[in-house]
């Protein structure tokens, strides 16, 4: 069996309702997985728990290995985590970004700096390295808080709705950047809203609803237990949408 | 009922806007019904002001009839000075209006003409700019009225026509600004231009401390002046505006017209600039070209480096908070004339002088750098020890206000040494623990609210004023008890009291600090 990269366990979360309802899930080392599920389900929720930025009411999560109530700097060491609507600041340009963050993560020069080079030139923003951040568009603020994310080269990558608002060209450049990050033996999970890129990317598929995971699998699996053709016919049946 | 699309229904929008987001209620349940509690303060105040003009009015209006000299060149002081404070928040208001209001693309996507949607703004800068100054002086006008002066009535139109002229130049400069310097450094300058009309009477009052060498001294100049100028005749045209604030109608309807004229000219003249500079100010963040030159980096700098680096980054990249600073730096120079004074008052003045100073800036640099960080999820993602987060951004906030004051500090402690150790260890005192206040109690927020940030935050700002009155009871008394051959049981007492509310108010900040940070 794979070794696991995340490991959850009876996952709870409450607000006014609860929010994550003992979630088990197990993401192997090298693996793409997307987390879907319809508005409101606990997907944000979940990666926000797992990213160490919220505290669980009960359950259990394992970063590679690493106890993430025990350990949360030993956990966070090895992974990363960009929200969907990622903060950068306005008034630094992006070399200045990535220095301040690969400060976070203790990042040694002699391995940032080739680093850098290499993700702003992969994610085409070395010709505005010197330019101050508010002024990016939606797309480069996303690329470049991608940027940050892998400076470090964690082993494990979590990322919110990585997708929405980037044009054909960024949507390309990213979802190459992830397949590599795969490819080297990382791994990733990610919540979409766009089916396509989950059908297209994902090895495996999990459906979360009200908190709990419903289903889960490649989209083989997920195929022969709804009998739909696509994954939005098997997502909308199995959420009870259709 | 105004038109759709008539400048008046914009003005109502307006208007109506301005009510929701500042004087609504705050209650959930009534979001847009009256602020009772805020309305009921601001009353209470309003009469309390006219209980004082009353006792004012009676001792400087010398009955019926032409006021008295002294009191038109009173007024007329107060009206000039009236109109520099307004210039400085029309500058403000204006950058507001062309940077910060989230509504132009849908104003200017509309197919209203921009002459209205230029005259409306201006319109709302004159209201706001005038709404503070109607609010205080009006009492002495009321009262003026009842004790046989209705003429000093005209202090209304007077004041909306000085805040209209107020407007109008802030305006013109700003947009001159916005075609000379661009977009982006305009928001610098007329921020900083703003506070330096704020602070212009402020300087002009420190000027006689230049005359130093004569012999005369500060406050001599500034009475031989005085008596100089009530020697000129009060029909003079030099005490205009002091004749148009008491009522004369001759100088009131000159005021009223310069106004109106100032205002149809500039939306006149300028609506079309004023589109221009919307666009610019719009664009101002996607035009910047990259600077030519080879990728840099300066990594491995460590944790507390990265993290003060990029605090002093944004601090220096942040024009709102340039002015902020720059404004608490004016006040620097009166005491900068006291520490280069060759008198024995020096050290007594300049030590609270400089602990304020401090206290207050470092209070308002702890807030921008614990409690308005822009990417909370970023740090709480990394696996940084959040203890040393806090520190590191901590040293950013003092740093650079105990840089600022290291050399006054140096020249002072090189002429007195006692003084100038006691003022060390109060500037230090007050900046380490005005930054603990703001990071025990503060409340999160944006950039933006660096001057809204007291807002519903009540017990800080209470430590915080304490705190800084305490140390700077300190400040003073412990040079005086050194100065002293023999201390008195009332400076003992003194510096016992400061003390305790000093370290009182820090212990009590810290017992009510957000536990969950």
């Amino acid at each position: 069996m794979a070794t696991s990269s995340l490991s959850v366990t009876g996952l709870r979360k409450a607000f006014a309702r609860p929010a994550v309802d003992g979630l088990d899930l197990h993401v192997a080392q090298g693996e793409l997985y997307a987390l879907l599920g319809p508005n409101g389900a606990g997907k944000t929720t979940t990666l926000r728990m797992v990213a160490g930025l919220l505290a669980p009411d009960a359950g259990r999560i394992e970063v590679n290995g690493i106890d993430l109530a025990r350990d949360p700097a030993g956990a966070k060491r090895s992974m990363a985590y960009l929200p969907d609507d990622p903060m950068l600041y306005g008034k630094l340009k992006p070399t200045e970004y990535l220095e301040f963050v690969a400060g976070l993560w203790g990042v040694e020069a002699a391995l940032a700096e080739p680093r850098a080079r290499e993700l702003l030139d992969w994610l085409d923003l070395t010709k505005h390295a010197h330019e101050l951040t508010e002024g990016f568009s939606r797309g480069m603020k996303q690329k470049l808080a991608l940027a940050g994310a892998l400076i470090h080269e964690p082993q494990l990558l979590i990322l919110d709705e990585p997708l929405t608002g980037l044009d054909a060209g960024a949507s390309r450049q990213v979802k190459d950047l992830l397949l590599s990050h795969v490819a080297k033996g990382g791994t990733v999970i990610l919540t979409t809203h766009i089916l396509e890129v989950a059908e297209r990317l994902a090895q495996r598929i999990g459906i979360i609803q009200h908190g709990r995971l419903i289903a889960q699998g490649t989209l083989d699996q997920l195929r022969h237990q709804t009998e739909a053709d696509t994954l939005e016919d098997m997502f909308l049946q199995l959420t009870g949408q259709a | 009922m105004a038109r759709p699309g008539s400048a008046l229904w914009l003005l109502c929008h307006e208007v109506r806007m301005f009510w929701y987001t500042t004087l609504s209620s705050k209650n959930v349940k009534d979001p847009r019904g009256f602020h009772w509690r805020l309305i009921a303060v601001w009353l209470v105040l309003w009469a309390l002001l006219h209980a004082g003009a009353w006792f004012v009015v009676r001792a400087v209006s010398g009955g019926e009839g032409d006021a008295p000299q002294q009191l038109v060149l009173a007024a007329s002081v107060l009206l000039v000075a009236t109109f520099l404070f307004m210039l400085s928040s029309a500058l403000k208001s204006s950058v507001e209006v062309l940077f910060d209001r989230g509504d132009m693309d849908l104003l200017l996507s509309s197919p209203l003409p921009s002459r209205n949607i230029f005259s409306v703004r201006l319109a709302g800068v004159v209201l706001g700019v005038a709404s503070i100054y109607l609010l205080f002086l009006t009492p002495l006008a009321h009262v003026g009225a009842l004790q046989g002066h209705p003429g000093w009535l005209a202090l209304y139109p007077v004041l909306l026509g000085v805040a209209a002229i107020a407007s109008a130049i802030a305006m013109l400069l700003t947009l001159a600004l916005v075609r000379w310097l661009g977009a982006r450094r305009t928001r610098v300058v007329a921020q900083v231009l703003g506070a330096l009309a704020g602070a212009l009477l402020f300087i002009l009052s420190q000027l006689p401390n230049f005359a130093v060498q004569s012999g005369e001294g500060g406050q001599g100049m500034l009475m031989r002046a005085a008596q100089n100028a009530s020697t000129i005749d009060a029909r003079s045209p030099l005490w205009l505006p002091g004749r148009a604030l008491l009522g004369d109608p001759l100088a009131a309807a000159i005021v009223g017209l310069a106004a109106l004229a100032a205002f149809v000219l500039t939306v006149t003249l300028t609506h079309r600039s004023f589109t221009r500079g919307l666009q610019l100010a719009a664009s101002a963040t996607t035009t910047r070209k990259a600077a030519a030159g080879a990728l840099r980096f300066r990594f491995g700098q460590g944790l507390a480096a990265s993290i003060i680096s990029k605090e002093w980054r944004l601090i220096l990249r942040d024009p709102q908070l340039i002015s902020h600073v720059l404004l608490q730096l004016l006040y620097l120079i009166p005491i900068v004339f006291m520490v280069f004074k060759k008198d024995g008052t020096a050290p007594l003045a300049v030590g609270p002088g400089l602990t304020l100073l401090c206290g207050s800036l470092s209070s308002s640099l702890a807030w921008i750098v614990l409690l308005a960080e822009d990417a909370p999820d970023l740090l709480g993602s990394s696996p940084s020890d959040a203890r040393t987060i806090r520190l590191a951004k901590l040293a950013a906030a003092i740093g650079p206000v105990l840089a600022l004051v290291c050399l006054p500090v140096l020249w002072l402690t090189w002429r007195t040494p006692v003084s100038g150790l006691l003022a060390a260890f109060t500037i230090c005192g007050i900046t380490f623990g005005s930054a603990l206040i703001v990071m025990w109690t503060g409340k999160p927020g944006d950039r933006g609210s660096l001057m809204r940030r007291a807002q519903g935050n009540g017990a800080r700002s209470l430590f915080e004023i304490a705190y800084l009155l305490g140390w700077a009871g300190l400040a003073f008394l412990l040079p005086y008890a050194a100065s002293e051959q023999e201390t008195g049981i009332g400076t003992v007492a003194g510096i016992g009291a400061a003390s305790a509310v000093v370290f009182g108010v820090l212990f009590l900040a810290w017992f009510f600090r957000h536990r969950s940070g």
